[in-house]
């Protein structure tokens, strides 16, 4: 019964009368299961869930080993016992095991609950009752365990108790009321805590309690969508992540697979979410994801990563915050994104202005805007960083813009013309490109007097065409773009 | 105000079919006037003393109307709670964000019971009038909620199961929820089907979708405001549009000319923002000027117009705001044209005029360049010619307007020759300038009909 976190989530608790099909059930297990669910049995703090969860690992267990007739079951103990113990050790365990920080996630509200808050105070009576146990540590080998929330709630109220040496019979009628009364309190004294944004309480718990420390050292792992929080032998640490990262920029440079690269950043950040790591390291991980996208022109995940970056950088996290904000812009122009510009433009600074990567962005905008196409592919080919990948995105739109613009205004013009000011590698290149969209039949050959071949470009007769394909182009952002 | 003193003001209020009147006994500003009806009774006997005071208070409603008032008025006093508890902590300085929340949740309680009653008909259609006013309440306080809440949380880092470290969160909260509240007012209006036209909540439908409007414009939702026209126009059967009330069509105007706007459809903007214009009341100067600030920069787009000295001279604001570029354009002057931009970028990027505007230099280019043309003066008559028909000269060399570029206030613009190509090629394609460049002439050839469009040659 071994659950990984490729599973999916684990089925909901069986009912007592759901059994596997295939085994014989004595009266004697069939007792012990009556007993588990009594009401006088209930060890407060065990919820129903874990109990009928335990409950079923240990019959399945059992049968797997076709052991069901070989334990005695008036004897063995409880799943909620069973349960009970496991974590009663598990957090003697966790006294001394230096591995654990504190997690930095939000307020939890799941302390308002009336499980977890008699968790909290049975497992700290039971410090003093079991400190001298030694079984082995439920956190790293003991999956059965784990397998619920409950469990990791547990851990977090270990931590917050340690020292606390309150010593209490659980079962004592007085000290039920007490934890009744602080759970009242807790409720209280939780209620002026600012309203969360996030979705709902106990997912929010459940990755308070996710791994803050990764256990996992391989440096390569694929990405899966989670759907329960992760184990930790699954979780790569940072000191891991960064080597991982190192190790996917060489790869990058050396071959460009960019499905391979883009999978295992995914796991990198996912890596980084559920260990609530918001350090410079982030930004540089996510800065890399973006560049890399860029270079590919995946739009969509640089667009994932930009927007990470821009709430990271309002952090104050060290970073390329110019080069990211020029990118910004230059995505702003690809989709013509009118009001988020507006919104961009009131954020800059005059000083914004003055940096060389926001500058060029901001120039790169503005020409388009007034239809100065000269000036903008000059602007192409000194664009910084990885500025000409995203120019890349909507230079065929512009080059269609710019010939729809001289077609109108010229009667013809040499190819060498064209060639330079839309920035072609070549006369062939630029040929090539007037060929394609229809206008070959514009294109003149002449020989001149050195017997090399000089081209002309009668760009009036085909102005109607190039307009079209303008109107194309960009009816197509449209689109995208609008808001 | 005491219990009694509030509901006489709306007993008063009531009997006249006064929507404002009765609004203005809801209302929660200033504060000093809900002291003494929160006084005057106190959360556990709240129902029982409005119940009291309603039903012994005002005569010949019936009991189930009643019942409908009595709930507004508990719900006002819980809401007046909040709003005295919130202006306390801040006199003691220790407002937080919930407060200002506290304060939205009750006023959005209030605004639910207006909406349950008149959705079931227990109160009269005319007070959806008053629930306009109500819902532009909770309107502020929403944006106070939000603003608070961004206060004490800037950024939301992810929990739950997401990929990413930040959790893309809405920050305006509670504004969205208030426009789904909006919503279902607005709805409640279109739903009115009551045959009998002058008793119908459509009367309404235009007042809620400006407030509407007004919020989804804070929210940055241009989207939302074209599925709302979309739908009052997709309506039959509504009253005619000339009988609505002349306040509630200016603004509706003035909202669609400014979404079409921000859509660039400049030519629907013209017609909109015009016919809010000439409809609108001459003494809101603040409205008048608010229509102006987006009529004008349209009419530069649509009809290379620039607004006359006299319109700027009446409203001082836009003269801050719009001068200097409108004389740089009518000038020619590039120079000053950029400077005046850069100089009134911030108030244009928040106006959102911004990205319009930019489009204006073609216009002080175009008179620049006119200014060229009309200075190379005019051919030599031919033979058999006379001074009637002497013609402009219409071949122009490129070095002509480099020059002019060149030259401009400022030091002019550093211009290459191919950029000075550049930009009159642009002209001719805008339309602004009719002829061609030949590049082997080095030349301008303008049309002999007009070589500027529009200016007179």
């Amino acid at each position: 019964m071994r659950a990984s976190p490729f599973d999916a989530p684990s089925q909901p608790a069986a009912a007592p009368s759901e059994k596997p099909q295939k085994v014989e059930w004595t009266p004697d297990v069939r007792d012990y299961v009556g007993r588990a669910f009594e009401p006088e049995n209930t060890i407060a703090g065990i919820s129903k869930e874990d109990t009928t969860k335990k409950l079923r690992d240990v019959i399945s267990f059992f049968a797997e080993r076709s052991q069901l007739e070989s334990v005695d079951w008036s004897t063995y103990p409880l799943p909620q016992e069973l349960l009970r113990d496991e974590r009663a050790a598990a957090w003697a365990q966790a006294q001394s095991n230096p591995l654990f920080s504190s997690p930095n996630g939000p307020a939890n509200s799941t302390f308002d609950t009336p499980q977890s808050k008699k968790r909290k105070s049975q497992d700290k009576t039971d410090l003093s009752e079991s400190a001298d146990m030694s079984v082995p540590p439920w956190r790293q080998t003991n999956l059965e365990s784990r397998i619920t929330y409950a469990n990791a709630n547990n851990q977090k109220r270990h931590k917050k108790n340690a020292l606390s040496g309150d010593v209490t019979s659980k079962f004592d009628q007085a000290d039920l009321e007490k934890r009744k009364q602080r759970f009242q309190l807790g409720k209280n004294g939780n209620s002026s805590t600012p309203p969360r944004n996030s979705p709902k309480p106990d997912t929010d718990a459940d990755v308070d309690n996710a791994p803050c420390v990764g256990t996992n050292m391989s440096l390569e792992k694929s990405y899966f969508r989670l759907t329960a929080p992760p184990k930790p032998e699954t979780v790569r640490p940072q000191h891991v992540l960064e080597k991982t990262l190192s190790m996917l920029r060489k790869k990058w440079k050396a071959d460009k697979n960019y499905g391979y690269m883009c999978n295992q950043f995914k796991s990198l950040r996912q890596d980084l979410t559920v260990q609530h790591i918001k350090n410079d390291f982030t930004v540089k991980v996510y800065e890399s994801h973006a560049r890399i996208a860029l270079e590919q022109g995946d739009m969509g995940e640089y667009n994932q990563c930009q927007t990470q970056l821009k709430a990271l950088y309002s952090q104050n996290l060290a970073g390329n915050p110019d080069e990211f904000t020029g990118y910004r812009v230059l995505y702003f122009v690809y989709t013509c994104n009118k009001t988020d510009m507006n919104d961009l433009l009131a954020e800059l600074t005059p000083a914004d202005k003055m940096k060389p990567e926001i500058k060029h962005a901001l120039d790169v905008r503005s020409s388009l805007a007034v239809g100065n196409y000269h000036k903008f592919f000059r602007l192409y080919t000194i664009a910084p960083n990885l500025g000409a990948y995203l120019m890349d995105m909507f230079i065929e739109r512009e080059r269609l813009h710019a010939l729809a613009n001289i077609s109108r205004a010229y009667m013809s013009v040499g190819l060498r013309f064209l060639t330079d000011e839309l920035q072609f590698g070549d006369d062939g290149e630029c040929r090539e490109f007037l060929e394609s969209h229809g206008a070959s039949q514009a294109i003149d050959k002449k020989i001149d007097e050195h017997g090399k071949p000089q081209f002309r470009v009668k760009v009036k007769e085909v102005a109607s065409v190039f307009e079209s394909l303008r109107q194309g182009a960009f009816a197509m952002v449209d689109i995208k773009g609008q808001k | 105000m005491s219990m009694e003193a509030a509901l006489t003001g709306f007993q008063q209020a009531y009997y006249k079919h006064d929507a404002l009147d009765l609004a203005n006994c809801l209302k929660p500003t200033p504060v000093d006037r809900l002291y003494d009806f929160w006084r005057s009774t106190n959360e556990v006997r709240v129902e029982h003393n409005v119940k009291h005071a309603i039903t012994y208070g005002l005569g010949g409603i019936e009991r189930a109307e009643a019942q409908g008032w009595i709930d507004v008025f508990v719900h006002f006093w819980r809401a007046s709670d909040k709003i005295i508890k919130a202006d306390q902590a801040q006199n003691q300085g220790r407002l937080s964000e919930r407060h200002a929340v506290e304060v939205y949740e009750a006023w959005k309680d209030l605004v639910q019971t207006f909406q349950k009653y008149i959705g079931n008909g227990t109160l009269p259609h005319w007070i959806i009038f008053t629930l306009y006013f109500v819902a532009n309440d909770l309107r502020k306080f929403a944006i106070k909620a939000d603003t608070q809440l961004a206060k004490a949380k800037p950024v939301t880092f992810s929990a739950g199961l997401s990929d990413d470290v930040v959790a893309t969160t809405p920050k305006n909260q509670k504004l969205e929820e208030a426009a789904r509240v909006f919503s279902r007012i607005f709805a409640l209006c279109m739903s009115d089907r009551n045959p009998n036209l002058s008793e119908s909540r459509k009367w309404a439908v235009y007042c809620i979708a400006n407030l509407q409007f007004k919020t989804y414009f804070k929210l940055k939702t241009i989207t939302l405001c074209k599925n709302l026209i979309k739908s009052i126009e997709a309506q039959a059967d509504m009253p005619p549009w000339n009988l609505y009330p002349k306040a509630h069509r200016v603004t509706y105007m003035y909202y669609c000319g400014v979404i079409a706007f921000l859509q660039e459809d400049y030519n629907k903007a013209e017609t909109a923002l015009f016919n809010s214009w000439a409809y609108c009341y001459k003494g809101s100067t603040k409205n008048r000027e608010l229509i102006l600030t987006y009529l004008i920069p349209c009419r530069l787009i649509t009809k290379s117009e620039i607004p006359s000295a006299q319109i700027l001279q009446e409203f001082p604001h836009l003269q801050t705001l719009f001068g200097d570029l409108v004389s740089s354009i009518k000038r020619g002057d590039l120079a000053g044209f950029d400077k005046a931009f850069a100089e009134g970028e911030p108030e244009f990027v928040r106006r959102r005029v911004f990205l319009t505007l930019e489009r204006s230099r073609d216009i002080a280019l175009r008179n620049l360049l006119r200014k060229v043309f009309l200075a190379a003066g005019y051919e030599d008559l031919k033979e058999g010619q006379t001074e009637k028909d002497r013609m402009r000269r219409t071949r122009i060399p490129l070095a002509h307007f480099a020059t002019a570029l060149r030259m401009g206030s400022g030091g002019g613009q550093t211009v290459d020759d191919e950029e000075v190509e550049c930009l009159l090629a642009n002209m001719i394609y805008k339309g602004l300038m009719k002829g061609y460049i030949s590049r082997e002439h080095a030349m301008v050839v303008l049309n002999k009909k007009g070589a500027f469009p529009g200016t007179g040659v």
